[in-house]
């Protein structure tokens, strides 16, 4: 319940917070806090510096363009998303986060801390696979793009010698708690292509609560749908149809973990079911 | 570091280590004993305060991260000891028992009166979702904030 | 006589406080963040404690090393187990042999036996300091194998927790009564249950425990700020240990977040507080945290029911039944083994069986401590008894709720006397179901079932009643163990008129929400006649008030019986002095020729003759010259209520142990998604029965918490250990505990049944009796057509169940 020393920083720009963390080993970004707090109180992890990035303006906002590709600001809150008229251009994404922990959480917790902290029972992590994401990533990495300073939502400004790389949400999760924002880097935003017939399905320790088994899909022609909660990155599998879905599902040699909530059994039964659910309700709309 | 805060318009300014959470700076340094610690995991809402305005948990957030801010605590709801009709609504209705649960509930009410006067039964529990109470099963709570809705 | 009230009764004015739902009076500071829980209390130069506890189930300590964390700058001091067994004597054990032979001390000495024990304390400058300083603790361990099932817990290869006792029995006893030989003759036949299992979990009070202990070095005096709900049983236990007499232990509690029995055991850590504050001469802060809480504290008894045998008649008469059950202690006894009499306060349930043999076996293991959990050790029979009138039920074809009716106790029977010898003081329990079922719509569940299946849901509809059996014979205890001298119970208040007039009341209890303040305030303005606005009932409990007994404190469903019971003799003492001093003031009129009115006292027949409670109060304390020699009159009353019981039959374990039976019917009505047996609670009631209620609505208050707890229970909370002996469900992100959302709609309905045995005909109620698991038990049963055997029904459990029932 008692946090261990930490040194803390408010950095007043992107460049700023990629200079911390590329200092500082011990140090990693303070998104919401929602999730980092509490592993910070069971003393499960102990950053030497906090990097907060709630100053940083940049990294909120959420735009949508012209081809109906929405890009949201890693340090959008869940609120802020639910509000956003823009965001209703993809409607599932406001309905997974109004199910997400609960009021206080959503007024801090952001899209970015969800996607990073990259939990197997989080929501959005399947949810940006099925939908298809695409990820920017900012550092002074090799290898990477110089950002151009478009100005744009996630947008560290030109000559600031920010690199930028932009990582499909398939490729964007590599562990659990691991993603590919490696050290002195950050994820800035978050690029969704339109669509709108999206499905999300799970089974949750109580209503909106935890999720036990998850599953998000999308339907383009074909039927995408990614598994949270079965293994340490969403699983994507695709089917022709809903109804092939679970055959989908069965083939891909599930194993997931048993714990307290559910078995093995149990999950991989789950997985099937909800997996057909999300795409039905994909291809319902 | 140095931290100012203003709480129910008072100003404070104090000292404290970066790793001190909001909620025990208010408890602990400003004296607002009121927003209570239930949990560790940040799941039980005792500890939530407005900050510039956001409802949050104040277990989650560390005292220099509210450098600056304007904080809300049930000990500036009552003015001179006049209780609000939101609290007079709880003591009608019979919304608390041990009381423990109770400044938290009545900041998240606080926060979802001022967004939606007049909310639904359904709101209203979404809205207190984050709210845990053992004792009283939520339906008296519910029906109180109902009833300042009218 | 019964009285059937949907709703409590509006406020009348003027036709007594007594029944109605009087405003509370202690929410005008709980609303405002002004109540002063433990935790508020802060003390100049205190040092804040923070424990070392065990990473293992079971293991020999090797060494302890406390030089590091002392040498820190701003660390005050540290206690080892080591200290502890120096300075302290083991506490005093309930049991007879062979839980008798357990040396319990607050500390681990020598082994620790199970995760999370408290193991050496640190106390520090800051919360933070005293946490980090303990990382510097070194303890080197010599893990041992854990034993963590409790029917492993007696085989020949189990590792043994405490050497002493030998093995892992930690007490057992034979109760038997009637003829059972003869019942499973006139049976028609016998229905086998295998195995029946109530889970581990508890009510997880929002606040955890806490102190604040000071040390008066001068006269060797300990004031220990806590949130102990039952200072009497904390004081019989910290005195003999720390070698001081009782009043050398002032225990003051002011507002406590929730209790439900969970805050009945910490007089361990407050041993340790108190240690501290004296070795370290400043006072000590003890803050548990919600992890703490969870691995260490007051987890409800787990029991199996093995082998059950129930004999019955074709047409569900149930004849009686035999059953061996078996109950999970955890690592030490604190208030163990008296779970292994307190349920024989509801032998029978709520059925009318006379032929009744349970064996009971509890044993150790390792894990956390049981102790008290709202409805203790009479919810975890209770819910048997209705397992086992739900699976007759199913086995035989019969409607449950005629099974029910036809075993039911009937008003008519009361006052019951059970084939142990307890006494069900009133009730009507048809009627309560009846009225449960109308609050239900039960008439519309076939065709609500037909609506359901076409959603492609199984809906279940399922009935659980109990018993909250309440104010104990604590004779029982000789039960568990002859040679205890323990017996009765008590309560005490204190009445007083102030100087200028001003009624003032002492409780002896500890109220964790239960509204004491202001039910007593609507008691003691019946009495004397005025508004309740004017009597002033100080907040908490505090020793040196002296209002207090051995057996006081807030547990076991007794304040309306027990507190109310006391506060009524002192009113009636207060009442009857009063109007000896207004005769003697008078000139010599006699009692029967004046009432109390408006605030006073005058003479019946001449209103003008008046004496106001301020003039009463001032003459005493004040202006006495001249009142008569003998007026034996004080104006500060003190009463000790003192329920009406004899010690037990300790050979025949025969004898009443409750004084008073409330009842509680609910009904559930799930719908369960067969594809992945998720289930929601679509609808709801919860018929109550307290006899007398002072105040509806904080009875209905009790009852809705009891419900909202009971749900929780039933769906998501459990305390599960692997193999290891690591509890995996250690906070609130893995134990689940229901929210606003979660809760179904309510419907509530009571009637009255007053209690002949009691001053104000009231019944204490708090606990309830979990009827909610025991209704979604059946509801489970009745959607999915599997007999449902255990108390915890997650929806993984339930998937299960249709996976059986798809297999059979």
């Amino acid at each position: 319940m008692l946090l261990r020393e930490v040194e803390y920083a408010k950095p007043g720009s992107i460049a700023e917070a990629l200079e911390l963390l590329a200092a500082n080993e011990g140090a990693r970004a303070l998104a919401g806090g929602q999730t980092l707090i509490n592993v910070m109180k069971a003393r499960a992890a102990s950053p030497d510096m906090l990097v907060d990035l709630n100053g940083l303006e940049e990294l909120r906002g959420i735009e949508l363009a012209g081809d109906g590709t929405l890009t949201i600001g890693a340090m959008t809150t869940y609120s802020e998303l639910m509000r956003s008229a823009e965001a209703k251009a993809r409607p599932i994404l406001g309905e997974v986060c109004a199910t997400i922990a609960d009021v206080q959480v959503r007024n801090r917790g952001t899209i970015g801390g969800n996607v990073c902290s990259n939990d197997p029972t989080n929501h959005l992590p399947p949810l940006m696979v099925a939908v298809r994401a695409r990820m920017t990533i900012a550092g002074a990495g090799v290898g990477s793009t110089e950002a151009a300073g478009s100005g744009g939502v996630g947008s560290a400004g030109a000559g600031a010698g920010i690199h930028e790389r932009e990582v499909p949400a398939e490729e964007f999760f590599l562990g659990v708690y691991l993603t590919a924002v490696g050290p002195g880097e950050l994820l800035t935003r978050i690029s969704i292509p339109a669509g709108r017939k999206d499905g999300f399905a799970a089974v949750t320790l109580g209503t909106d609560g935890t999720c036990i088994c998850n599953a998000a899909a999308s339907v383009n022609g074909a039927v995408r749908v990614a598994l949270g909660c079965v293994d340490a990155v969403p699983v994507l599998v695709t089917a022709d149809s809903p109804g092939a879905v679970a055959d989908a599902v069965r083939a891909a040699g599930l194993q997931p973990p048993s714990d307290v909530h559910a078995s093995s059994e149990y999950r991989t039964h789950l997985a099937a079911v909800l997996a057909t659910r999300a795409a039905e309700e994909a291809a319902a709309r | 570091m140095d931290v100012t805060v203003t709480a129910n318009g008072t100003t404070y300014a104090r000292d404290v280590e970066p790793r001190k959470l909001l909620v025990h700076f208010l408890r602990d340094d400003l004296d607002l004993t009121g927003a209570h610690v239930g949990c560790d995991t940040g799941n039980c809402g005792a500890c939530s305060v407005i900050l510039d305005g956001v409802l949050v948990k104040s277990c989650m957030l560390l005292a220099v991260q509210a450098n600056g801010a304007s904080i809300e605590t049930v000990e500036g709801l009552a003015e001179d000891g006049e209780l609000t009709p939101l609290q007079q609504a709880f003591n009608e209705h019979h919304a608390l028992q041990c009381g423990y649960c109770t400044p938290g509930m009545l900041m998240s009410a606080t926060a979802l009166l001022r967004e939606n006067s007049s909310p639904s039964d359904d709101e209203i529990k979404k809205a207190l979702q984050g709210n845990i109470c053992r004792c009283t099963g939520y339906w008296n709570i519910v029906e109180a904030v109902k009833a300042v809705g009218k | 006589m019964t009285e059937t009230t949907l709703a409590p009764a509006p406020v009348e004015i003027q036709k007594g406080w007594g029944g109605q739902s009087v405003r509370r009076k202690e929410d005008k500071r709980l609303l405002q963040g002004e109540g002063v829980f433990v935790d508020d209390v802060k003390r100049h130069g205190m040092g804040y404690l923070h424990f070392v506890r065990s990473p293992y189930a079971h293991a020999h300590i090797t060494r302890v090393d406390v030089s590091a964390a002392e040498a820190v700058d701003g660390v005050y001091g540290t206690l080892t187990g080591e200290e502890v067994a120096a300075l302290t004597e083991p506490f005093f054990q309930i049991s007879s042999v062979p839980g008798a032979n357990v040396k319990d001390y607050s500390l681990a000495v020598g082994k620790v036996r199970y995760v999370g024990e408290p193991v050496v304390a640190v106390v520090a400058e800051t919360r933070e300091l005293a946490r980090d300083a303990s990382e510097l603790v070194e303890v080197e361990y010599e893990p041992l194998p854990a034993v963590i099932d409790a029917r492993r817990a007696q085989d020949p290869d189990a590792p043994v927790l405490h050497e002493e006792a030998g093995g892992n029995l930690m007490w057992s006893g034979l109760y038997s009564w009637g003829d059972l030989d003869a019942a499973f003759a006139e049976a028609d036949r016998v229905v086998r249950i295998p195995e029946l299992h109530f889970h581990r979990f508890n009510s997880t009070p929002l606040e955890c425990d806490g102190a604040l202990v000071e040390f008066n070095r001068g006269v060797g005096q300990w004031t220990i700020h806590t949130n102990n709900q039952f200072p009497g049983f904390a004081a019989i236990m910290m005195g003999p240990a720390m070698r001081v007499g009782l009043d050398k232990l002032r225990f003051v509690t002011q507002d406590i977040g929730g209790g439900f029995g969970n805050k009945i055991t910490s007089h361990p850590q407050l041993v340790v507080c108190c240690l501290l504050a004296r070795k370290l001469n400043r006072p000590v802060q003890w803050t548990e945290w919600r992890t703490d809480f969870h691995l260490s504290m007051s987890h409800g008894n787990e029991r199996w029911f093995s082998d059950t045998e129930v004999a019955v008649k074709d047409d569900g008469t149930l004849l009686g039944f035999r059953t061996k059950a078996l109950d999970d202690a955890g690592a030490w006894l604190r208030y163990e083994p008296l779970g292994g009499v307190i349920w024989a306060q509801v032998t029978p349930g709520m059925y009318r069986w006379r032929h009744i043999e349970l064996e009971f076996t509890q044993v150790a293991t390792n894990k956390a401590p049981v102790s008290p959990n709202r409805g203790y050790s009479r919810m975890q029979h209770l819910w048997f008894t209705e397992r086992v009138i739900d699976i007759v039920a199913h086995e035989l074809g019969l409607d449950p709720v005629e099974v029910r009716k036809r075993n039911y106790v009937r008003a008519e029977d009361m006052p019951y006397e059970t084939p142990n010898g307890c006494v069900y003081d009133s009730g009507d329990y048809a009627a309560m179901l009846d009225l449960a079922l109308e609050l239900v719509g039960y008439d519309s569940i076939p065709a609500r079932r037909a609506a359901a299946k076409e959603r492609g849901r199984l809906l279940g509809v399922g009935i659980g009643s109990t018993l909250d059996s309440g104010t104990n014979n604590f004779g029982q205890s000789r039960l568990i163990n002859p040679e205890l001298q323990f017996s009765g119970n008590n309560e005490v208040a204190t009445v007083k008129l102030d100087i200028f007039g001003e009624i003032v009341v002492t409780l002896g209890t500890t109220p964790q929400g239960q509204g004491h303040e202001t039910t007593a305030a609507q008691v003691v303005a019946d009495i004397l006649k005025c508004s309740v606005d004017d009597v002033h009932v100080r907040a908490g409990h505090d020793s040196y008030w002296n209002s207090h007994a051995g057996f006081s404190g807030t547990y076991a469903s007794q304040f309306a019986v027990t507190g109310l019971g006391a506060v009524k003799g002192a009113t009636e003492m207060l009442a009857a002095e009063i109007k000896k001093l207004a005769g003697a003031v008078f000139g010599g009129v006699p009692a029967d020729a004046l009432e109390l009115a408006d605030g006073g006292v005058r003479i019946k027949d001449d209103h003008d003759a008046f004496l106001p409670f301020m003039a009463c109060g001032a003459i005493v304390n004040a202006n006495n010259a001249g009142l008569p020699e003998d007026l034996d009159v004080t104006l500060n009353c003190r009463y000790v209520y003192r329920p009406p019981f004899e010690v037990p039959d300790v050979e025949r374990k025969f004898g009443n142990l409750t004084l008073t039976y409330a009842a509680q019917v609910h009904v559930a009505v799930v719908e369960v998604d067969p594809e992945t047996g998720a289930y929601e609670i679509v609808d709801y009631a919860a018929v109550d029965d307290c006899g007398k209620r002072i105040n509806p609505q904080i009875v209905e208050g009790q009852v809705m918490g009891a419900t909202a707890q009971a749900i929780g229970a039933a769906i998501h909370e459990v305390y599960e250990y692997d193999e290891d002996g690591n509890l995996l469900t250690p906070n609130f992100y893995d134990y689940h505990v229901p929210h606003s959302l979660d809760m179904p709609p309510l419907a509530t309905g009571a009637i009255e049944s007053p209690s002949p045995f009691t001053p104000l005909g009231t019944k204490g109620m708090g606990e309830g009796g979990g009827a909610g698991i025991h209704a979604i038990c059946a509801a489970i049963q009745d959607a999915t057509g599997q007999v449902v055997t255990d108390s915890h029904n997650p929806y993984r459990r339930v998937w299960q169940l249709l996976q059986e029932g798809a297999r059979a």
